[in-house]
């Protein structure tokens, strides 16, 4: 496995990467505040690779696959690049669930603005011998042509010998290659260029999860940050067993409160946002019948109103009282309410987030 | 990757449609029975969220789907369920033992110097982590190599992370609501 050697390179990466050495066109996004955008823009880009199988166009630290020696591009494809990734570092919202459709935007994008500049490139990607183990990630990438193309800076300094160096590499462009220049001191044949794109995949998912998991940023070196890793991982599933013995401890009751919640809710939710729902503080005593009786249990059991003790109660029994009491007509106001509590998730929420109904 | 809202609202409503299909259940059960039937329900909510995209989930789908074939079928809508109970998983699992006392063998006249003593150590090392992380991941075992069952740890992390947040809000609204 590769990642002890893409681990060796990466610790003397992160210092390097943020300075562009060489091809200052190949730095992105006009400069340092692109360069959070970068970061933030691989997770996008990285869940896409569950279905692309690409190469992620991750953080600037991601060095390219090789196809061989390559010239730098040309200036104009890069800047094109660089307007196209920022529609989609500006989508950073629904990364998780909108990746294919982040995919098929990019794809378009990049298919308008690759199709002009990089009609010549190509043609040098594919003279270039490549062994199979480059072929088959060049070749999807050009199938693919949400492929992206990563570079690595042609470092004229003598770094050494060893083929473990710091790669300092500039990222996030979307082209239909994937090129790679050897570096100074290192081994040049197909297998050590493969090697090398797979040891750069690696790195540039581990710098994802690094970013994921909480306190992963500081350590060095991929056995703890791995460590961190399944720590993270079986302290998440820990969570959910415990989460689920609470509830199943708590009054059977809740869950048709729930279900009859969201088996009428009908509109989708806002993004937690209160602005749009105003829910009510004032306790509706009066109850209408509805079909359930346990909500008829629910109000009546309810104390006058706390909001600053029960947040939680405050904000959600109100929803359920003017459930009620509209009937069904504004079940969608009351259930975004509803959900927006248990979607936000938060316990922090303060009384004057909440405002008066009209 | 922060989980997203619309993320958290599928999980939910899936989940619920979980726990509706135990509803009947519900009363009569021991505290040990509902919260199976929570987790469980929320396992195939959660894994049902990707669609059979991502390997984790077909592993979490097959797994549950052994505990209680029925819900995973109701869960999926029947199109995917047949698929993703039916087929076989993918590979079948490299016995690493062996493979790894075959390499012993054919490496025995290696030279041992000093820096590769030590790279081959940490190699050694990283590779008993990556096999843990391949322990905690559903079907971790399956997956060929590095690349792929990191891509699949980000997932399965983002994906864990709703279903506790989700949960959570739940359990505190359920607590909060019952405490009075």
């Amino acid at each position: 496995m590769d990642l002890t050697g893409a681990f060796g390179a990466r610790s003397a990466a992160v210092g390097a990467c943020r300075e562009p050495p060489g091809l200052e066109s190949l730095h992105l996004g006009g400069g340092d505040g692109g360069f959070t955008a970068l970061l933030e823009l691989p997770p996008t880009q990285a869940v896409e690779l569950l279905h692309f199988t690409d190469p992620s166009p991750s953080s600037s630290q991601a060095a390219v696959a090789g196809v061989g020696l390559d010239v730098s591009p040309p200036p104009p494809p890069l800047h094109a690049y660089g307007a196209l990734t920022f529609p989609s570092n500006a989508a950073l919202m629904e990364r998780a669930a909108r990746f294919s459709v982040m995919a098929n935007e990019q794809q378009n994008g990049n298919v308008s603005g690759e199709t002009t500049t990089t009609s010549s490139v190509p043609s040098n990607s594919d003279r270039v011998k490549t062994e199979p183990g480059e072929t088959d990630s060049s070749q999807r990438l050009e199938n693919n042509r949400c492929g992206i193309g990563k570079r690595k800076e042609l470092d004229k300094k003598v770094k050494g010998s060893t083929k473990k160096k710091s790669k300092s590499s500039e990222e996030n462009e979307k082209l239909p290659y994937v090129h790679v220049r050897a570096r100074r001191g290192q081994a040049t044949d197909s297998h050590s260029l493969a090697e090398r794109a797979r040891r750069e995949k690696i790195n540039a998912r581990m710098k994802l999860l690094q970013e994921l998991v909480p306190g992963c940023d500081k350590i060095q070196g991929t056995a703890l940050v791995l460590d961190e890793i399944i720590n993270h991982v079986q302290s998440l599933q820990r969570q959910v067993e415990m989460l689920s013995m609470r509830l199943a401890a708590v009054n059977p009751r809740v869950d048709f409160n729930l279900d009859t919640l969201l088996a009428s809710e009908n509109g989708s939710l806002m993004d937690g946002s209160f602005n749009g729902t105003a829910m009510q503080l004032a306790w509706p005593h009066q109850v209408t019948e509805t079909e359930q009786s346990f909500h008829h249990r629910q109000l009546q059991l309810q104390q006058p109103p706390q909001p600053q003790q029960w947040p939680y109660d405050g904000l959600i029994q109100p929803a359920w009282g003017r459930e009620d009491d509209q009937g069904h007509g504004n079940e969608h106001n009351s259930l975004m309410a509803v959900s927006e509590n248990l979607m936000v998730g938060s316990a922090s929420l303060h009384p004057n987030q909440v405002k008066m109904e009209l | 990757m922060q989980p997203t809202s619309s993320m958290k609202e599928e999980f939910l409503k899936k989940w619920q449609m979980g726990l509706q299909i135990y509803r009947p259940l519900i009363d009569n059960t021991s505290v040990s029975e509902r919260r199976k039937a929570i987790k469980l329900s929320a396992d195939v909510a959660m894994a049902s969220l990707r669609k059979g995209t991502t390997c984790w989930s077909r592993a979490l789908i097959q797994k549950t789907a052994t505990e209680d074939n029925f819900l995973v079928r109701q869960m999926l809508s029947g199109i995917k369920a047949e698929t993703l109970i039916n087929k076989k998983l993918p590979k079948v699992m490299c016995h690493r033992k062996i493979v790894r006392r075959s390499k012993m063998i054919l490496r025995r006249r290696q030279s041992r110097s000093a820096i590769e003593e030590v790279a081959a150590k940490a190699r050694k090392l990283i590779k008993k982590k990556t096999q843990g992380l391949r322990n905690v991941v559903p079907g971790g075992e399956f997956m060929s190599n590095d690349v792929l069952l990191i891509q699949e740890t980000l997932d399965y992390i983002v994906s864990l992370q709703t279903q506790v947040n989700v949960m959570r809000s739940i359990v505190d609204a359920a607590e909060a609501g019952s405490e009075r």
